[in-house]
């Protein structure tokens, strides 16, 4: 397994906001984290990454034990991370963003270079010295997914890609998806919509209130996913 | 005309000048959001260690332009021994603490350069070409000065390609925006504010190194550096190099002009200058408005009554102070109303800080203003005593009212630098108005009346002083003290269930100035002499580490605060020379391990 959890707890002072989380994430699948606002799914990716501490359980990213480690080196290991209120930096431009995010290519697999990703997203390479604060929520978003490759992870951690945006950029961003899954990326990815999680997500984990409810195979989920986010 | 063009040019290179310390104070402050009290003892470091080496080099150009860089290469390591030990822990302290924990270095700095250099002046003999000069309309021009006017540009064009063409400016100026997201995409954020910091550290060094042949390297080069620096980081906006820039030139050219039209009032005009673009453009010239301060509201909690046995030990207290006259000495009785005059001082402080959650680091100029305004008259009219401590709150409060009035809008840092540098504008002209104030010398003989001995005058103290205290206390309590603590909380809140933010946090500066007005006038009598000192950036910081070592979220915190810090400073003043250095480090340790002061500790 890529990535193991295993009794995940997170607390914000007293609230326990976790409450022992148990899920893994395989080689080169799309696992969907699904639940509706305040159920947990930004913390888990917080936590994942580094930004959050755990107060107890264990997260292993291929055999290592990443659980309180700072986040630039979690970053390091190839975990991508694309928050969901985008981060973008505003002050830089689309290329300086894409900077930010470089890290040296990883053996086994091609790099991603600033072409490939303006061919992934046609829509930066028109405004490659835009500043971040310039752009449409969708250009944003494009970019933040962009500037997390430029790190070439092996498993990005998406929160709420098709938030807020029309329904032609969440078509897009559909794509984006399954091209990184067929370049063999792994996603975890977090959504609200799970007609977007269902067109891309191989299997599926239902959050409430900071425990799993349900889960597995995406194609086992609908009608009963919906029951559980209607709760 | 001739006149003024090289007083212009004057100006400019004093501007470079002032460039050069506040680019590194407003760079390390972009990225890092620490306003570093102690760059100013970086650029005087820089200065010594320039001397230290200049002095043993042959005396030419290039030998000058060597030795600038080593003193800014030594200054940097410095400032990044200092980041890694001490500022690193404190990144998300709340401002005040920060400025604080960087004070106590100031002191520790302080004192070791004392010891490794002495307590003289050192001045570099200059070469040849130091003292040479250029005729420029007929007028002798410094050589130097015109090298200094290129030298700030020249220093802004670097840092701006620095931060927009090196990857390493790309991810500084990304972490000045959000240092997570940045940590998140693999960059190790720790070396990166550690670098940041050894340049702007740097910066002030060479800064320092480059004073010399215009000036001696001095033990007090340290707060007029930063209290210049400051002015201009805040007048340019706080994290804005080219802002510093334009500021620099501003404050500069405005000095060596303003000297002509009122020699004596630079200072003053500066302080004008200021208030007059923050009125304008309250984030200064070029600076944005900063996103919020972080973790404030965490460590000012509510505060509640007190309990039934703290209370016990309040009257408890009160009843030994006020048996203990009759038993001690004539110096335990000085120290004993130093203490009621110090718990005063810092609960007025306390008032400002923590329901009114106004950041003051000069909080002295209230009590100073008191000090004089009480002194004055009776050394001039020869008022009697009961009328000077009449008008020592009330001149006191009137000024805090003019200054509030200004500054009550601004929040965090920027309130705090700018009473700084108000206190450092009112001591100046203490200092310097010598006909009125006696300057340095003081006023002497401000002596009670002969009713009032020293049993008498402990009891004035005692009774004003803890009167004021639960006066004020009283007030918080009342529902002003409830309004105006929903308005440090949320103002948007508070104003939309319409209350006056800005009118209940003037009236509460002004009520905190008055109050350390009175201070300051009992003070005034019971020492019978007033000096400039009592208005100094130290004075302030006494008021400060009283209040955040008692505790800012609780009333009992600033008395407290005030009796073990009063107690323990005058023991300290008996038992070693390095009270600085042992002050500082004090300072420090408390910032890291107790910030929330003893009274926080007692009731966790």
């Amino acid at each position: 397994m890529m990535l193991e959890i295993e009794a995940l707890q997170v607390r914000y002072g007293r609230a326990l906001i976790l409450q022992g989380l148990d899920f893994t994430v395989a080689e080169g699948e799309v696992l969907a984290l699904i639940g509706r606002n305040g159920a947990g799914k930004s913390t888990t990716m917080k936590s994942i990454i580094g930004l959050l501490r755990p107060s107890q359980g264990r997260i292993h990213f291929n055999g290592q034990d990443i659980a309180g480690r700072a986040a630039f080196e979690i970053a390091r290991l190839g975990i991508g991370y694309v928050p969901e209120e985008r981060r973008i930096f505003t002050d830089l431009t689309v290329l300086e963003n894409l900077e930010v995010g470089r890290q040296p290519p990883r053996q086994g697999r091609p790099a991603w270079t600033i072409e490939r990703l303006f061919a992934l997203f046609p829509n930066l390479a028109t405004m490659p010295n835009r500043p971040g604060g310039q752009m449409s929520g969708g250009e944003q978003q494009m970019l933040a997914i962009a500037r997390t490759l430029m790190g070439n992870p092996s498993l990005v951690l998406l929160d709420e890609p098709s938030e807020g945006l029309s329904p032609l950029i969440v078509q897009q961003m559909a794509a984006a998806v399954r091209a990184l899954k067929s370049e063999g990326v792994s996603i975890l990815l977090a959504e609200q919509n799970t007609n977007f999680a269902a067109g891309v997500a191989d299997r599926a984990v239902i959050l409430q209130t900071g425990h799993i409810v349900w889960q597995g195979s995406m194609a086992a989920l609908p009608g009963e996913g919906e029951a559980y986010l209607s709760l | 005309m001739i006149a003024s063009l090289i007083q212009l040019l004057t100006g400019m290179a004093e501007a470079s000048s002032l460039f050069l310390v506040a680019a590194g104070l407003t760079v390390i402050f972009g990225v890092t959001r620490v306003v570093n009290f102690a760059h100013g003892s970086l650029f005087m470091l820089g200065a010594y260690i320039g001397w230290s080496i200049l002095s043993r080099m042959p005396r030419d150009p290039e030998y000058f332009a060597l030795g600038v860089i080593l003193a800014g290469l030594a200054t940097a390591a410095i400032g990044a021994a200092l980041e890694m030990t001490l500022l690193r822990r404190i990144y998300r302290a709340p401002e005040l603490l920060q400025l604080l924990a960087t004070f106590g270095v100031v002191l520790m700095v302080q004192d070791a350069t004392l010891h490794l250099w002495g307590p003289e002046d050192l001045t570099l003999p200059r070469g040849r070409w130091l003292r040479s000069a250029v005729v420029i309309l007929g007028e002798r021009f410094p050589l130097y000065d015109l090298i200094l006017i290129a030298l700030g540009p020249i220093v802004l064009a670097i840092i701006w390609m620095i931060f927009t063409r090196t990857r390493w400016g790309t991810l500084v100026r990304a972490a000045t925006q959000d240092r997570d997201m940045v940590s998140a995409l693999g960059v190790d954020q720790r070396r990166l504010f550690t670098s940041v910091f050894a340049m702007g550290s740097g910066l002030a060094g060479m800064a320092g190194a480059l004073a010399l042949p215009e000036a001696s390297a001095n033990l007090q080069m340290d707060l007029t550096a930063i209290t210049d620096a400051f002015v201009v980081v805040v007048i340019g906006g706080l994290g804005s190099i080219s802002g510093a820039y334009l500021a620099a030139l501003l404050i500069g050219i405005l000095q060596a002009v303003g000297i002509i039209w009122l020699p004596k009032s630079t200072l003053v005009l500066v302080f004008v200058v200021m208030a007059a673009v923050l009125i304008v453009r309250p984030n200064g010239l070029r600076g944005r408005k900063l996103t919020a301060a972080r973790g404030e509201a965490d460590t000012i909690a509510s505060i509640k009554p007190a309990s039934p046995s703290l209370k016990l030990a309040a009257l408890a207290t009160l009843a030994i102070a006020i048996a203990a006259p009759f038993v001690i000495g004539p110096f335990a009785l000085s120290v004993l109303t130093e203490m009621a005059i110090a718990i005063l001082f810092a609960a007025s402080l306390h008032v400002m800080m923590g329901p009114g959650g106004m950041a003051s680091f000069g909080h002295a100029a209230w009590f100073g203003i008191g000090a004089y305004a009480a002194a004055l008259p009776v050394k001039l009219l020869t008022v009697s005593m009961p009328i000077a401590l009449l008008i020592a709150p009330i001149a006191a409060g009137m000024v805090a009212l003019a200054v509030g009035a200004l500054v009550v809008r601004l929040n965090g840092v920027t309130l705090a630098m700018l009473t700084l540098a108000f206190a450092q504008i009112v001591w100046a002209v203490a200092f310097q108005w010598s006909d009125v104030t006696g300057g340095d010398n003081g006023i002497l003989g401000v002596w009670p009346p002969s009713w009032a001995g020293p049993q008498a005058m402990y009891f004035l103290a005692l009774s004003l002083c803890a009167g004021g205290a639960l006066l004020l206390r009283k007030m918080l309590y009342a529902p002003w003290g409830f309004a105006l603590r929903a308005s440090r909380d949320s103002t948007q809140r508070a104003e939309a269930i319409g209350l006056d933010t800005q009118r209940l946090r003037l009236t509460a500066f002004t009520l905190a100035g008055s109050a350390a007005g009175l201070a300051g006038g009992l003070a005034a009598f019971t020492k019978g002499s007033v000096f400039p000192t009592t208005i100094s950036i130290g004075h302030s910081v006494d008021a400060l580490v009283m209040v955040l070592l008692g505790g800012v979220q609780t009333m009992a915190g600033p008395i407290i605060g005030a009796i073990v810090y009063t107690g323990l400073f005058d023991a300290l003043l008996l038992a070693t020379d390095l009270w600085r250095f042992v002050l500082g480090a004090a300072i420090v340790a408390i910032v890291l391990i107790v910030p929330q002061g003893i009274a926080g500790l007692a009731k966790r």
